[in-house]
């Protein structure tokens, strides 16, 4: 039990779970059903007609802490994770994530050219092949976890390498500088 | 990303019954709008009537206008969407990868205005991030020269033109480098002499004639002053050099400075202060060390070289063979060894730069780290970079104290060679020892740049990429120019703003069909949420953005009419983010009439408010502010900026959250005083702290980009709008001191 002034007690999220809600497709997207309190404090049962997906830790939990928004951008409340929704449910959620958040995975490096402050990649990707720039790779090379990099290239598209040890050695020696 | 053309006429092959005049915007696409990975060809377009769109050669949609309501633009995480609203509900149009963001952004709000039964704005074009043409290569933010295909002969020649002024200077420099190279090669010449005349001499010999004591002392001396001449042009070049080098790098560094500052505001602001600084001081350093060192070395080399080579040839040129055959395997070996060094040393300087920036972190946030008593985390965090950086460090030194000396083993390898065929020539008696020494000394001289020459080409490139960049920015076409026919005025101080539209990118526009009159000696209070476009208006006033439509007049003239340099000095400035240089808060207050007098100087100051705690300061108005100097307090700045803006006694005066950092009561003294000073100036005042607009004698407020009321204070209280809400909430917070009240 939480003490009365804990952290809980002032700001609580609002979870939105398979017990309090209904999560269905309209149209293109996803509409949600919430029975919650409001801001006097009584339940009452909303309906929003669209809502919007949000990671709150992208790199770490893409399918969890899910920050449900309403179309003001104001937050409706959390998704503590998307399985605890049945089957159907979940991979509309799961759906509705992966669309807005779209980095293609690199499997192979087949060229990096570095020349006048940019580099210029070739690659293979799981949404085939791509060629890319960046404007100073090594700070376009975010390193989530010690093998994990995330590349954002001069159009702000990602691209994800899970694991940089897993590359194919040719692959690894072409990026191995900027790690 | 095509251009409009091409997707014309492929959506016109692609659908028959479109003919190419209908086709007013047409963009790609490259996904699928659900949450599929492969990437599509999609063409996507707004005709005259509806918008369609073809997904691999197919109609997916085919939508009339009529049926839509509006159309966004939403961006998601490494994609982009348009999305349309039909019948309240909202669908997805298209999606994209982010390479057609800039395009997705236009169309949307261009689409929109169609709707809205506006024409397209074909002006979007000019602001896609589009690639070079030529090699498909995107172009750098806020370029439009692409580096890989940017002629260079064209580059140099225009540097060329460029250091016309010191033309003569460079020229002379050269020919000295010619005879420098000349004098190089005899000092070998006389040292043969020195060696087969005078050393060699067999003095045994009976036969042999004595050589003079006089003549020997004369090769020796001609080696002196071979060598004195030769310092002594080298030094004359040098200075030549760095003159003419430096003047021209100096000259260019005030083109470039000179540029930016003719730049539009939006302009400077696609690039970074830092990338700008890099501009004037690091490329044209670059430049000037290429100028006043390394291209007198490639000039030099490169005729020593020539000279040794044609000398060798002429000689023997089975020797000259045996000599230069090894050289391009030297330079490939070199090459090819600093490559893999540099690789390894990259690699410790990154180690380095990690281990500089977690000890600039904890540096700067010592406060932090000691009010959480983190040091010890932070040692340890230290410590285990620097451990890293130096096996690294131990590591690459190791292999190159191994392997260096026998990469410079094999490096001369050649001379060996030469020593073989030059000794069996002297034995059989068709050389002499002097020629031998000679011939030595040539192969040192021709192997000794080999190594500089491997480098060559990464210098040059350098050289070139900076001139490459500070050419991009002298390129920069300059977007709020003043016309040829722009005139000076003397304004009285009407401001009128006639459905003005503006946005500071595609995506959407900040202000939209605003319209708003002002008559001189009016005290115009603008509010309304953040975000609104408040600041965003007055920089339109202050043209340091051109209007997208519509116009704003000062004075019944547009300002695009009117000379910037008049319309500024007129204009007085107050902004929230109180900029003060280095220098006195003298210099600050004088800064845009630098003649001012004293006497006006603490005048301006005394009516802001500035004077009481100025001369509380040990050094008064000579006290140094800005960087390294003595820190004002946020509302101490804002008062020297508001004498600034007051010195500069302009017809508008613009005041932007001007008073915000001080406390009610001084933000009233300064007020009463301004309101003396303004009765016959047009002001227009920002600000969230309502109580400031009191004296305001009409307020605009502003909601989503337009203007949503304008009245007096009693008018919109009375109207119970917008106004009424803000003031109502702001006296809610405000109950408990009455003095910030008496405003509602």
């Amino acid at each position: 039990m939480a003490e009365s002034n804990s952290l809980q007690n002032i700001a609580a999220i609002i979870y939105i779970t398979p017990e309090n809600s209904k999560i269905s497709v309209k149209n293109d997207f996803l509409q949600l059903e919430l029975t919650a309190p409001n801001e006097e404090g009584n339940i009452e049962t909303k309906t929003y007609d669209r809502i919007f997906l949000h990671r709150a830790f992208p790199f770490d939990h893409p399918y969890s802490y899910i920050s449900v928004l309403d179309k003001d951008s104001k937050e409706i409340g959390m998704i503590s994770n998307v399985d605890i929704f049945d089957e159907d449910t979940s991979l509309k959620l799961r759906a509705e994530l992966d669309r807005k958040y779209y980095a293609p995975v690199i499997k192979k490096i087949n060229s990096v050219k570095e020349r006048y402050g940019f580099s210029y990649w070739n690659v293979d990707t799981d949404a085939g092949p791509i060629s890319f720039t960046l404007h100073d790779t090594y700070r376009s090379m975010l390193k989530v976890e010690h093998v994990r990099i995330f590349i954002t290239d001069i159009d702000s598209n990602r691209y994800e390498i899970p694991n940089v040890e897993e590359l194919d050695h040719k692959s690894y020696k072409k990026i191995e500088l900027y790690l | 990303m095509q251009d409009r053309q091409t997707l014309t006429s492929r959506l016109c092959a692609l659908d028959k019954s479109i003919s190419p005049n209908q086709v007013l915007l047409p963009f790609e696409f490259h996904l699928l709008p659900d949450d599929s990975y492969t990437l599509v060809d999609g063409i996507a377009a707004a005709l005259d009537d509806r918008i369609v769109v073809f997904q691999n050669g197919e109609k997916i949609k085919d939508i009339p206008f009529s049926d839509i309501s509006e159309v966004n633009f939403r961006v998601g995480v490494g994609c982009v969407f348009i999305e349309y609203t039909m019948d309240g509900f909202d669908f997805i149009l298209c999606r994209s990868d982010m390479r057609e963001k800039d395009i997705f952004a236009a169309a949307a709000k261009e689409i929109n205005r169609k709707i809205n039964g506006d024409k397209i704005n074909y002006q979007y074009e000019e602001n896609l991030n589009r690639v070079c043409p030529h090699c498909g290569r995107p172009y750098p933010p806020g370029s439009s020269v692409c580096a890989h295909c940017a002629k260079k002969t064209g580059y140099l020649l225009r540097l060329w033109e460029v250091a016309k002024p010191y033309r003569a200077m460079i020229f002379f420099s050269i020919i000295l480098y010619f005879v420098i190279a000349a004098l190089n090669l005899i000092t070998p010449y006389i040292n043969r002499i020195l060696v087969d005349d005078y050393i060699k001499y067999n003095y045994t010999d009976q036969n042999a004639v004595p050589p003079e004591l006089t003549s020997f002392l004369l090769v020796i001396l001609s080696m002196v002053v071979v060598n004195v001449v030769i310092r002594l042009i080298s030094m004359l070049r040098g200075i030549t050099l760095i003159k003419a080098g430096n003047r021209l790098v100096v000259r260019l560094r005030e083109m470039v400075f000179n540029k930016i500052q003719t730049l539009s505001i939006s302009k400077i602001s696609s690039r970074t202060a830092g990338e700008l600084m890099n501009r004037v001081t690091d490329d044209t350093n670059t430049l000037q060390q290429f100028i006043t060192r390394e291209m007198g070395n490639i000039l030099e080399q490169v005729l020593i070289f020539a000279a040794v080579s044609i000398l060798l040839f002429a000689y023997d040129w089975r020797l000259a063979l045996l000599i230069l055959l090894p050289m391009p395997f030297v330079v490939i070996a070199h090459r090819l060894f600093w490559k893999f060094m540099h690789r390894m040393y990259h690699k410790q300087w990154t180690m380095n730069a990690q281990a500089n920036t977690i000890l600039h972190d904890i540096f700067s946030g010592i406060r932090v780290v000691k009010a959480f008593g983190m040091e010890k985390r932070e040692m340890e965090r230290y410590d285990e970079v620097t451990l890293a950086e130096c096996k690294t460090a131990v590591r690459n030194e190791t292999f190159f104290g191994k392997v260096f000396p026998i990469i410079n083993f094999f490096m001369g390898i050649g001379e060996f060679f030469l020593l073989y065929y030059v000794g069996n020539h002297i034995l059989e008696g068709t050389m002499t020892l002097g020629e031998m020494t000679q011939f030595s000394s040539y192969v040192s001289i021709i192997y000794g740049p080999l190594r500089w020459i491997a480098n060559l080409p990464r210098r040059l490139v350098r050289v070139m990429t900076s001139i490459v960049k500070i050419y991009d920015i002298l390129d920069e076409k300059v977007d709020v120019a003043d016309k040829e026919s722009a005139v000076d005025i003397k304004i009285e101080g009407y401001i009128d703003i006639e459905d003005a539209s503006f946005g500071y990118d595609n995506t959407t526009d900040v202000l939209k069909h605003v319209t708003a009159h002002i008559k001189p000696g009016e005290m115009v209070g603008i509010v309304g949420k953040s975000g609104v476009g408040k600041s965003t208006l007055i920089n339109l006033v202050m043209r340091l953005y051109d209007v997208n439509d519509g116009c704003i007049k000062i004075d019944g003239i547009d300002i695009r009419d009117i000379s910037q340099s008049s319309l500024r000095s007129q204009i007085g400035v107050v902004l929230q983010e109180t900029f003060l240089f280095s220098g006195t808060i003298f210099d600050n207050i004088a800064y845009a009439k630098p003649d001012a007098t004293l006497d006006e100087v603490i005048t301006a100051a005394k009516i802001a408010g500035a004077h009481q705690f100025i001369i509380k300061l040990p050094d008064a108005y000579n006290t140094k502010v800005g960087e390294r100097g003595h820190t004002l307090s946020g509302g101490e700045r804002q008062r020297v900026a508001i004498a600034r803006a007051l010195l500069h006694n302009p017809r508008i005066l613009i005041l932007d959250e001007a008073t915000a950092s001080l406390d009610t009561e001084t933000e009233k003294q300064i007020q009463d005083a301004i309101q003396k000073l303004i009765a016959d100036r047009t002001t227009l005042a920002i600000a969230h702290r309502l109580s400031t607009l009191r004296n305001a004698t009409k307020i605009i407020v502003l909601d989503k980009g337009t203007v949503a009321e304008v009245g007096s204070h009693e008018e919109l209280m009375l109207k119970k709008g917008i106004y009424y809400g803000l003031v109502m909430a702001q006296r809610q917070m405000s109950k408990m001191s009455p003095k910030n009240s008496d405003i509602a």
